[in-house]
């Protein structure tokens, strides 16, 4: 990929983004789990959203999470819209910060992630109490919101490793020689 | 180098953070046209799985039929085990196979005397399921069968033993069933040899409570529980499961269809007891059984007759 231009590389990158989320929610789809379980399986689908932003925020845009995660909403029966609000609202924070936040140690960005999953997580309750719905059960929700914070190292490694997504360093250049 | 960068985000900051706020404003609105409208959100959300979801089935066989292949070999490992219980088992089912087979000639004799009719009504259309609800939140499962094969919403759902869940959204192609374990499942059943009446009510774990129980005591552990056909909602006397005493001492109930696989369930054709709503005419020459019946008297007695 050296050789190609680095519109060309953003928009492969954008479009690897979108083939794993549409995985992800295939994969989630699955009738595997017909029996409610206590050990709720963390939300993958954020933990990489949040993971590309916090890293090259260029691959992921804005229209490109709302569409992903509309259909995330509508497929998976959640009130549709709400969630993507919320998601859209947090990636844009994150996406702000991404700057600060490639000086920072991975223990740092584990933090500051960890701070925005638990804020959507009581902001997505909140929404449900102020509308009237019921919101989920608490405890398996709170476990979840636990596992999908514990799953980001996991998400972010994992990327790090296949697909060779990492922070750029600080001072880098893009091929056009604009600061990234 | 930090200023820099600043000023170049300033530069183009206000368009994009107009144009993503208006993104979330959208997203907000169409929430809250859900809240308000939810039927009508709802059926477009079930031509958005009808339409998506079926266009996958060829991903999804393949990676199903793996998973059930590893199921399988995991139980290949109590393989001796389960020799030994099914052996005992079938012992058990050789004397009630006895017991069944002298019923059943016994109730094909008292039908023929009493010349029964089995409803020609109750029958049913196979679906294959698609996929879950994908939420641990939800428990519900798509099936491949839809409005095309005339499914209706509400409709009874069973594997080849028991109740499974209800119909609830219906596309063209997919049908979705809210299984008996979601927490908005509210189903009137009737405790076997007591007859008395519950409300099976799930709460997002595998055995569902049983609710308002007239006299508790005179439910045991172990008694079969059937749909009692209250409100129209099922047809009677569809097996659901044997009450169990749950660990927090309340009564809950063991589900006869095996919710570990579910692959293929039954919709059973439902068209609903008819109702009857008025009282009856008198059967008398037309002028004097005509207009001048007292029509309102009529219409408030079908209405006592239908709330008690």
């Amino acid at each position: 990929m050296a050789e190609t231009g680095p519109l060309t590389r953003i928009a492969v990158a954008r479009l690897i983004f979108l083939g794993l989320c549409l995985a992800l929610i295939y994969a989630r789809l699955l009738p595997l789990e017909t029996v409610p379980r206590t050990l709720v399986m963390p939300d993958i689908l954020l933990a990489l959203t949040l993971s590309w932003v916090a890293r090259r925020p260029a691959y992921v845009p804005a229209l490109l999470i709302a569409a992903v995660f509309l259909l995330a909403d509508l497929m998976f029966q959640r009130p549709p819209g709400l969630w993507t609000a919320l998601v859209l609202l947090l990636t844009e924070a994150l996406r702000r910060r991404a700057a600060e936040l490639r000086g920072l140690t991975f223990l740092l960005e584990w933090t500051t992630v960890a701070v925005c999953i638990v804020a959507v997580f009581f902001g997505y309750r909140l929404a449900l109490a102020l509308t009237m719905l019921p919101p989920p059960p608490l405890v398996p929700y709170l476990v979840q919101m636990v596992m999908t914070i514990l799953a980001y190292p996991v998400v972010t490694g994992l990327c790090y490793l296949l697909l060779g997504l990492r922070r750029p360093a600080p001072g880098a250049v893009e091929a056009y020689g604009q600061k990234l | 180098m930090a200023k820099d960068r600043r000023s170049q985000e300033d530069y183009a900051g206000p368009t994009r953070r107009l144009l993503v706020g208006l993104l979330v404003m959208v997203m907000l609105a169409f929430f809250l046209v859900w809240r308000i409208d939810s039927p009508r959100v709802e059926r477009f959300r079930a031509e958005v799985v009808d339409r998506v979801v079926p266009s996958f089935e060829w991903v999804m066989a393949p990676v199903r039929a793996a998973a059930h292949l590893v199921a399988d070999f995991q139980s290949y490992q109590r393989l001796a085990q389960q020799n030994q219980d099914l052996r005992r088992e079938l012992q058990q089912m050789k004397a009630w196979r006895e017991a069944a087979l002298q019923l059943e000639q016994e109730n094909a004799k008292l039908r023929d005397l009493n010349d029964v009719r089995l409803d020609p009504k109750l029958t049913f259309v196979t679906g294959v399921v698609l996929t879950d609800s994908g939420s641990p939140f939800r428990q519900s499962v798509l099936l491949n069968v839809g409005s095309r094969d005339g499914i209706l919403d509400g409709w009874a759902a069973m594997d080849g033993l028991g109740l499974v869940g209800r119909i609830s959204g219906v596309g063209d192609d997919t049908a979705r069933v809210i299984l008996l374990t979601d927490t908005t499942s509210r189903i009137p059943v009737t405790i076997q040899p007591s007859g008395q009446r519950a409300i099976l009510s799930g709460d997002n774990t595998i055995n569902p409570l049983l609710d308002f129980i007239e006299d508790p005591d005179q439910v045991r552990p172990g008694d079969r529980v059937v749909t009692s056909g209250d409100g129209g909602v099922f047809p009677p006397d569809l097996l659901v499961g044997q009450v169990a005493l749950g660990s927090d001492q309340r009564l809950r109930l063991r589900l006869s269809a095996d919710y570990e696989r579910l692959e293929f369930l039954r919709v059973l054709r439902n068209q609903g007891a008819e109702p009857i709503t008025d009282t009856g005419a008198l059967i008398a020459p037309e002028d004097i059984a005509g207009p001048s019946a007292p029509a309102e008297g009529t219409d408030a007695l079908a209405q006592g007759g239908e709330d008690g």
